[in-house]
């Protein structure tokens, strides 16, 4: 098939074909975008930032389904759209994120995650949320 | 920014080319879930019906479907993508019981990941179509069967619509599908809604028509040709 102009541009925002309700990585290499992510107001109050292990965490699991180049900068700040997964690619994160922290994610919680940090932030509060103790 | 611009404009010129209508008279918005539209304008003499669209990407291709009157979905995604993950994890993390099983009955690998893929594209299709995002039609709600050589189904998953909190009160059943291989390399569900009205329909086709298009180089019809094999 012949290249189609412009496919050395990086989809950094394709067309947002859906929701803004949930978790979605749209942009870079793949814009399949029936999971998408703009900047939103936060949903929820985290009553402290992510912590810094789990932050670490999510970058690795990140870089593993995303099988970024090395030397690829994955941190805290990284905007999921940027690092370009597609929806398959974010529903195997998420899965990867409840195997690791034994939590589960509700498509609805997790609608005003745009970086790294909000998802490190939003694990720490399910995980939080599992134990006795107040984590925060 | 750009990728959004060079897909508005191949929608323009698609639905320029198909209605008639001056391009640039098209004006988009967002429907109250995020999903892109068309601006349409009640007082609208030239046309007789709305036009909708929705599109779908992959890393070399856009698809960009567009109908008259009807929400459309598509989606599009390559025929080998692999996972990470396995197959029946993804499918029993996500999907229904009926899938997996259909899924889990299948023993060669490569044929099980090609009917995962197809059943991704058309689980997002009609997610896409419906138009309220993933939340809204979570996919392990409702499940597609797909028997070969017979209409492609949709149903709501009962048990999980019974116990959920919400229902499956915006999932419908009334859509039709169409799955189809494009260049032997990718498999691409589309999804309309189905105005039968309770007629038996399938042997009304979809009157799909499928273009191959290089933004201001080429513009084919394609459907009826190898490049598009229909599958349903």
């Amino acid at each position: 098939m012949a290249p189609i102009a412009g496919s050395a541009l990086s989809f950094a925002k394709p067309v947002k074909a859906t929701n803004t309700n949930l978790l979605s990585f749209a942009g870079g290499r793949k814009g399949n975008a029936f999971l998408r992510m703009q900047p939103m107001p936060m949903r929820f109050a985290v009553c402290c930032s992510a912590k810094k292990e789990t932050v670490e965490k999510v970058c690795d699991i990140v870089k593993k389904q995303l099988a970024l180049p090395e030397g690829t900068e994955v941190s805290g700040a990284s905007k999921f759209s940027d690092l370009g997964a597609d929806s398959l690619d974010t529903v195997e994160i998420v899965m990867g994120l409840e195997e690791e922290f034994h939590i589960s994610v509700e498509e609805s919680s997790a609608q005003s995650i745009a970086t790294v940090e909000d998802a490190a932030a939003l694990i720490d509060k399910l995980v939080a949320a599992e134990s006795p103790k107040s984590q925060c | 920014m750009l990728a959004s611009v060079s897909s508005l404009v191949q929608t323009n010129k698609r639905l320029d080319t198909d209605a008639n209508i001056d391009p640039r008279s098209f004006e988009f918005k967002k429907n109250k879930f995020g999903k892109p539209e068309i601006l349409w304008q009640s007082d609208e003499s030239s046309m007789e019906w709305p036009l909708h669209f929705n599109i779908s990407h992959t890393s070399s291709l856009i698809a960009c479907g567009i109908a008259m009157d009807t929400p459309i979905g598509i989606d599009v995604e390559e025929k080998k993508r692999k996972t990470v993950k396995s197959i029946l994890s993804l499918a029993r993390r996500y999907f229904t019981p009926s899938e997996v099983d259909y899924l889990a009955k299948i023993s060669d690998s490569d044929a099980q990941q090609k009917e995962f893929i197809k059943l991704w594209t058309l689980k997002e299709a009609y997610v896409k179509a419906l138009g309220r995002g993933f939340s809204g039609a979570p996919f392990n709600r409702f499940s597609i069967q797909l028997e070969t050589n017979s209409r492609i189904q949709i149903s709501k998953a009962a048990k999980v619509c019974n116990d959920s909190a919400s229902g499956c009160d915006y999932l419908s059943e009334n859509w039709r599908f169409a799955l189809a291989e494009l260049n032997s390399s990718y498999y691409m569900s589309v999804c309309i809604e189905d105005n039968s009205r309770g007629f038996e329909n399938d042997s009304v086709p979809l009157g799909l028509k499928v273009w191959k298009t290089i933004p201001f180089i080429e513009d084919t019809l394609v459907s009826g040709t190898d490049a598009v094999k229909l599958i349903t």
